[in-house]
């Protein structure tokens, strides 16, 4: 559904995006996730018709997102980083308009409206001002007012930034509902753990590049299994330089990390790997204390594959 | 009708100002009206004066006036009528809508030329005093009045360009008062220095014809809005070529100004 090969774009000369390739199929919720200054916001821009791009090609349902710019408008329904609201207007007000602006005629204009409202549950505070809403009701009003078109694709540009606790479950729950009513959700954010609760995958973006976490992936599969490679504990009794120059010699075995009598490996293989690891560790000498394989969660990968990186 | 219209008037006229100015614009027009008269009529002592002669008086004040009024206000409407949207962040979702650029700046366009036409036509009770005295003609209104909505409408496209170009809406309201100024104050100034060289080069002393003077040195004036109207009081077959080069000059940056701003917000780079 989301197409994006080797886009490039720069700003004065400053690449923001510089060769990133993205894949979403259809229904997906497929998270973006990367540092401040990675090219997140810029894709969601470029995406969402907003900028050009300077080389690459990036598709919408199969549409060029710069070509034909405005059959991608009716696709797609975009949330900025900073969503921006007429504090003078009504809440009804403020949807009626967008939804003329979105072409919605008569009944079916009638119909998004109430809609909107009633998804937003903004329906009894329809002619209150949207200055009198608080911040999460007022992002659940952009929201609503970005699906009255009833898009196909969701472009949420960090849509969780600010809110409190509760409205980011309440945003979980209803971006979980939208990829069941089939909608094609990309979403960009710093808050790992509702990534993790909620993606099907997640991209990792990184100085407008594919980044890749330790075991190679620039997509990590949250709802699948993950290639051969994998990552394991070690506790260690006393020193554990002795053990980081054995595990120099075994062949797969990269060190991650490595602290006062703990590591963490990374081993490339089959399990005759993970075990001749363990086999010279022992016969080196090393006192193994435990030895366990590590499933990592986003936000071990994220710091994994983004330590040192913070611009 | 276009949503952006809609929109637009919606909100205009529920800020404290779609009420306050045009009362402020009364009471200023009205004082100089009034003034206007009491300066016409005490010159004259007792003696008896015509009413027609004081009716031209109240007219030109008025229309000049009112000029330069509007032209003190369009910027107020017009140069943060795009800066807004790009400070509440509310651009990004026009753009993303399915309303194209020439739309929105036709919204915009439309609700701050219709905001400075509404002081025009509230101005109208003023102007219909002057009517009463006689010695201005329908012609002269509606000349007149053509005029300050052509220049209003190319000051309102100006505005609207700076609109697009900045990020703020105090630097795009201060070029456009720079603007205002520039076209009203400088082009004045550079046309009677140069006059004044031209005169003292050739030795002239006599008032001449204002086609007597070189095209390049009445040139600036061709983009002054005072002297556009002032080419406006002349009699309908006289028009051609002040007023009309004013006309042609104001359209033609007014279309470039248009031109420019959709073509900022096409660019859409500095949302």
């Amino acid at each position: 559904m989301i197409d994006v090969e080797q886009i490039r774009k720069s700003f004065n000369g400053t690449r923001a995006l510089d060769g990133f390739t993205l894949h979403v199929g259809a229904g997906e919720l497929f998270g973006l996730v990367g540092p401040n200054g990675a090219g997140k916001t810029t894709l969601m821009k470029t995406l969402s018709t907003l900028l050009p791009i300077d080389s690459g090609t990036a598709q919408i349902g199969g549409l060029s997102v710069t070509a034909q710019a405005r059959e991608v408008k009716r696709l797609i329904g975009y949330l900025p980083d900073q969503p921006g609201v007429y504090q003078d207007m009504s809440v009804r007000e403020f949807l009626e308009f967008f939804a003329d602006a979105f072409q919605l005629t008569g009944p079916r204009n009638r119909a998004a409206v109430e809609r909107a409202l009633e998804r937003s549950g903004l329906a009894e505070r329809s002619r209150d001002a949207v200055e009198q809403l608080s911040f999460g009701m007022k992002q659940r009003l952009v929201l609503a007012k970005t699906l009255l078109h009833d898009p196909k694709v969701l472009l949420l540009d960090e849509p969780a930034t600010g809110l409190d606790p509760i409205a980011r479950i309440e945003l979980r729950a209803q971006l979980k509902e939208l990829q069941a009513e089939g909608i094609t959700i990309l979403i960009s954010s710093h808050i790992l753990s509702d990534l993790e609760d909620i993606c099907t995958q997640i991209a990792l973006i990184g100085e407008g590049r594919n980044a890749r976490d330790t075991e190679g992936h620039s997509v990590i599969q949250l709802r699948a299994p993950q290639a051969r490679v994998r990552i394991y504990e070690i506790e260690l009794l006393g020193d554990s330089v002795p053990a980081v120059n054995i595990l120099k010699s075994v062949a797969g075995a990269r060190l991650l990390e490595s602290g006062v009598g703990r590591l963490l490996v990374e081993i490339t293989g089959a399990d005759e790997q993970v075990v001749a690891l363990l086999r010279a560790l022992v016969l080196g000498g090393a006192d193994v204390l435990r030895f366990e394989h590590r499933a990592l969660d986003l936000e071990a990968r994220y710091r994994l594959a983004f330590q040192g990186r913070r611009p | 009708m276009n949503p952006m219209i809609r929109k637009e008037l919606r909100q205009r006229m529920r800020e404290r100002r779609g009420w306050l100015l045009p009362s402020l614009y009364l009471v200023v027009l009205g004082a100089v009206v009034t003034f206007a008269y009491f300066v016409t009529t005490a010159d004259r002592g007792r003696s008896n004066i015509q009413g027609s002669t004081v009716g031209v008086a109240l007219f030109l004040t008025l229309a000049y006036s009112q000029l330069a009024l509007l032209l003190l206000l369009v910027p107020i409407f017009s140069a943060g009528s795009i800066t807004i949207e790009k400070e509440q962040r509310t651009l990004a979702g026009l753009l993303t809508s399915l309303l194209t650029s020439a739309q929105i700046w036709w919204g915009k366009f439309v609700s701050s030329l219709l905001f400075v036409l509404l002081l025009l036509v509230t101005s109208l009770p003023v102007l219909s005093m002057a009517f009463a005295f006689g010695g201005i003609g329908p012609w002269e209104i509606f000349s007149a009045t053509v005029t300050t909505v052509l220049i209003l409408g190319c000051m309102s496209a100006i505005g609207l360009y700076c609109s697009s170009a900045f990020q703020r809406s105090v630097h795009a309201t201060a070029v456009s008062y720079a603007t205002v100024i520039a076209i009203t104050v400088v082009t004045t100034i550079v046309f009677f220095v140069r006059i004044s060289i031209y005169e003292s080069a050739h030795h002239l002393t006599t008032t001449r014809g204002w086609y007597d003077i070189p095209l390049n040195i009445r040139a600036p004036m061709y983009v002054n809005p005072f002297f556009f109207l002032t080419a406006s009081f002349a009699p309908p077959k006289q028009l051609y070529p002040a007023w009309i080069t004013c006309a042609g000059v104001f359209i033609a940056l007014g279309a470039l100004a248009v031109a420019l701003t959709l073509r900022n917000l096409r660019r859409r780079g500095d949302l």
